[in-house]
């Protein structure tokens, strides 16, 4: 398995660590319920060096990712970061769904999933070499920590950490580089996430980020472990790669809009479009389980109408807001509508739910 | 009350368990059931509990009731043979009582044995103990 490079320091953190696609990484501290509430009202900091950083340069690199992606990044300017977009397949399923950051110089970094960086490393260089296009690219996931402070009152905890107003004044989706924090430094601290809650990504070598981790804690920012940012994403309805997303699946059915229309020349563009003349058969929903039902909906159960199965659950759990069971699913596109009562086949009981539209968190 | 502390697991001297982390007590003609300390530590964040009904006739090793947890479901099983008496249905809205109080208020159900010998067949405190301090690798 691999590690991320501050382990001792979440050990010392309490955290109790799991698998999560190969990596060995904190999954919870002591409560997932707890964590989630503290991203929700205060702040929290989870560290996500699992997730694959590539940088690319070279004179081609605007032209080959504008290739490889499915939304316009002409107007992605230095210190902005687009996304998510996806690299899709010539069938136009997911190979991942990725963030793209516009380095400046011919430079940019993508962020993707733990699960792909394998695969996405061998796609990126075949197509490089398919296009001819000059273009380094260079794997910087293990040598960089990526830590994900999130929660609205972020913004004071960054400048605790002695950020300026480079950083403090940053718009969403945008980044600044080389950053100072008080006596340390960050390669990139860009506002963002994947919470639905205002926050800061920071990425830096890994001294630097223990010492970041360090004081976000003493400061009272809870440590939050992996089951924590699960919860937190399905209440805003993000897709998990691997899970609500997959090859076979499409950016039309999943209703996750990673493509600029009118856009015409990247790879799965022919597919894509013919998608979107035939419209598809099923549909992403997110369900909510009806109040006084305790059950909780989990990966592959069985969404019911009259006792049909409709669909299937792609990822749930337990909602602490909402202290209710919710998760997502696709169902036959003639059954996806909003307020329909379906039931959910929790291990042989059968339960009421309703399909609703994202976010079921409502800010 | 006499406990034992290992690994900082808690476990009851009053009491028996099983090899599946429930605990079982006799309070008159009832035997109480729960989970124990390692096992709510383990499950972490109990959100929902499904339970037994009452008068249900229920065989050792049989799974009865489920307390399912953030990260995982767990099978809860009759530890004896006998008739389901009670049910703990302050859990259905409050699982977390698991948590807080895994020997007392988070009680699961409560059953009348078949056979009140077959307690003495049980785990004691110590054999249980000695279980978790050989799960965490002493």
């Amino acid at each position: 398995m691999r590690r991320i490079p501050l382990r001792e320091v979440h050990k010392e953190l309490g955290a109790e660590f799991g698998e999560f696609e190969g990596w060995e990484t904190p999954m919870i501290y002591e409560s997932t319920v707890k964590e989630h509430l503290a991203v929700r009202s205060n702040a929290g900091v989870f560290d996500v060096s699992h997730m694959g950083r590539i940088l690319l340069r070279g004179s081609h690199v605007y032209d080959f990712l504008e290739y490889m992606v499915p939304k316009s990044l002409s107007k992605v300017s230095v210190g902005s970061m687009s996304g998510p977009t996806a690299l899709l397949n010539e069938n136009a399923g997911f190979r991942d769904d990725v963030m793209l950051y516009n380095l400046g110089e011919n430079e940019w970094m993508l962020v993707c999933n733990a699960a792909n960086i394998e695969k996405v490393l061998g796609w990126l260089k075949s197509w490089r070499s398919k296009l001819g296009y000059d273009v380094e690219i260079e794997d910087a996931t293990a040598k960089l920590v990526m830590l994900a402070l999130q929660g609205p009152r972020s913004s004071e905890y960054v400048e605790k950490l002695g950020a300026d107003d480079s950083v403090l004044g940053l718009k969403m989706l945008r980044f600044q580089r080389d950053v100072r924090l008080g006596d340390t430094k960050a390669f990139l601290v860009s506002r963002s996430g994947w919470t639905g809650e205002d926050g800061f990504e920071i990425i830096a070598e890994p001294r630097n980020a223990a010492v970041v981790l360090r004081r976000l804690v003493e400061m009272g920012v809870k440590p939050a472990g992996l089951a924590a940012r699960d919860t937190l994403r399905l209440e805003v309805g993000f897709v998990l790669y691997g899970h609500d997303i997959d090859e076979e699946t499409n950016p039309l059915e999943a209703r996750y809009w990673v493509y600029t229309p009118g856009k015409t020349n990247y790879v799965g563009y022919e597919a894509l479009r013919e998608i979107i003349r035939k419209g598809v058969e099923r549909v992403r929903v997110a369900v909510k389980m009806k109040k006084g039902e305790r059950g909780i909906p989990r990966e592959n159960y069985r969404i019911l109408v009259e006792g049909e199965e409709i669909g299937r659950i792609t990822s749930g759990n337990y909602s602490p807001v909402l202290r209710r069971g919710i998760g997502m699913g696709y169902v036959e596109s003639k059954h996806a509508l909003i307020g329909l009562e379906v039931q959910i086949d929790i291990r042989g009981r059968v339960q009421r739910a309703k399909i609703l539209d994202f976010p079921l968190l409502k800010k | 009350m006499e406990e034992i502390k290992v690994n900082g697991y808690l476990v009851l001297t009053d009491r028996r368990y099983t090899e599946s982390d429930e605990w079982v007590k006799l309070e008159g003609e009832l035997a109480k059931v729960g989970i124990t300390d390692y096992a709510q530590k383990k499950l972490k964040d109990i959100v929902s509990v499904e339970l037994p009904e009452t008068g249900s006739e229920v065989k050792a090793g049989e799974s009865i009731a489920v307390v399912e947890s953030i990260k995982s479901v767990a099978d809860i099983y009759t530890p004896l043979d006998g008739v389901v008496e009670l049910i703990n249905e302050k859990l259905l809205d409050q699982p977390e009582l698991i948590n807080d109080d895994p020997y007392g208020e988070g009680w699961i159900f409560a059953l009348r044995p078949a056979d009140k010998s077959k307690y003495d067949e049980l785990l004691t405190p110590q054999q249980y103990a000695e279980r978790i301090r050989k799960a965490e690798g002493g």
